[in-house]
């Protein structure tokens, strides 16, 4: 059950100081990042993370007259390794702002309303094959307060836990088509186009099954890949 | 799916909105786990951390990692798997408060096979486009992850002792910046 962690191509990760994103250039290190190979504590990590954190299910909608207000959508997800492998028990934390682009947050002053049937935030586990379902309302945009015309384009939030260490991945997930995404400087920050494009869902034409919900899905690559027995 | 090449997804910012639920009650304490205690020498972990200018950083979100008591991970990888600690998880979470201080109560680990004993570190926060990686350190001995940070800044990853706590203060950059990895 070892993990193999090889370096990643830089052009698909994000450069770590953005223009235009001012905590950037503040928080990020200015030394060199150090370069190590990985050790069996690299290459363990936390498998049980679901038994320490409350779960709470992928349905974060409401229903009747709890129901969110929005445009009710359900993500269809897979979590894969390099190999293609299904990430079957990855934990895996969600949280994206309502329809009107607001966040249940005490960092939030927008003034976009709050609603009281959305808090916004699901935590779930992958089944066998990797997948998970969200039921959720598609998040507003919203302005960033640099006030120099950024708006976050829809997104949703993504925070999960791999097989190992070096495998956590907090990401965030983008919808196809919307005119905010081609000016996001955080979606922009990855310098490669198609690992940009693998950061937008994939819209489903409408089957009537679901009957109330568009559907989306998405698929997300941990890093890692399983190592042969016998081989380097 | 012998063949398949996936490249992995690229990461973003945590961002400002974070839920506050998530670092769950209880959730930096490794001493306990689903009520029982773990076996060890329980230490406490405080630490500050700040941004270039100084300013301290609040609900950053550290997240912890190690070996058990016994130099063993909860982990089928770690050959010496089956003898790991029931009643430790080895992993915890954290958010700095106002004034940028973090805490974990968690037991002294044990100095894995090849390395020297540590606890692996991880900062997720707004601003911070990649989750950024270090390691700290409870002497100044050999190891290989120790080894390989340039000597004149090993000191930074070796945390401060005052009985059972230890210091571990986390710098993101500028002066004494803490070293991370490039993993």
């Amino acid at each position: 059950m070892a993990t193999v962690i090889q370096p990643r191509d830089e052009r698909t990760q994000p450069s770590r100081i953005v223009p235009g994103y001012p905590q950037t250039p503040l928080r990020n290190p200015r030394q060199p990042l150090i370069q190590r190979a990985p050790t069996l504590s690299e290459l363990t990590g936390p498998l049980d993370a679901a038994r320490r954190l409350r779960l709470l299910g992928g349905d974060i909608a409401g229903h009747g007259e709890k129901q969110a207000i929005g445009q009710l959508i359900h993500l269809k997800v897979r979590v894969l390794d390099e190999d293609g492998a299904p990430v079957g028990g990855a934990m895996v934390e969600i949280w994206q702002a309502n329809g009107a682009g607001r966040y249940i947050h005490p960092n939030d002053d927008d003034h976009a309303p709050v609603d009281v049937n959305f808090y916004g935030a699901a935590r779930l586990v992958t089944d066998a094959s990797g997948a998970f379902e969200l039921r959720t309302v598609k998040p507003g945009a919203y302005p960033v307060p640099t006030n120099d015309g950024w708006w976050r384009p829809p997104h949703v939030h993504f925070s999960l836990f791999g097989r190992v260490w070096l495998s956590r991945l907090v990401t965030q997930m983008y919808f196809p088509g919307e005119p905010l995404n081609a000016q996001d400087r955080i979606l922009n920050a990855v310098p490669d186009a198609a690992a940009r494009d693998r950061l937008v869902a994939r819209y489903v034409p409408p089957t009537g099954n679901p009957p109330d919900a568009l559907v989306f899905e998405h698929q997300i690559v941990l890093r890692g890949r399983a190592s042969t027995p016998g081989q380097p | 799916m012998k063949g398949a090449s996936l490249v992995p997804t690229g990461e973003a910012t945590l961002g400002p909105f974070f839920p506050p639920r998530y670092v769950d009650e209880g959730a930096n304490d490794l001493t306990v786990f689903e009520g029982r205690k773990a076996k060890g020498e329980a230490i406490e972990i405080h630490g500050r951390v700040l941004q270039e200018d100084g300013t301290p950083l609040e609900n950053l979100v550290v997240e912890i990692w190690q070996a058990d008591a016994g130099g063993v991970f909860r982990h089928p990888a770690d050959p010496r798997h089956a003898q790991a600690d029931p009643d430790f998880l080895g992993w915890g979470r954290a958010a700095t408060d106002a004034n940028g201080n973090y805490r974990f109560k968690t037991v002294l680990p044990g100095a894995p096979e090849g390395r020297a004993a540590h606890i692996n570190f991880m900062v997720m926060f707004s601003g911070l486009m990649r989750i950024l990686k270090t390691t700290m350190f409870f002497d100044n001995v050999a190891d290989p992850v120790l080894l390989a940070v340039p000597s004149s800044r090993r000191e930074l990853l070796i945390a401060g002792k005052n009985r059972n706590i230890y210091e571990f203060n986390i710098r993101l950059r500028g002066e004494n910046e803490t070293p991370f990895f490039d993993d």
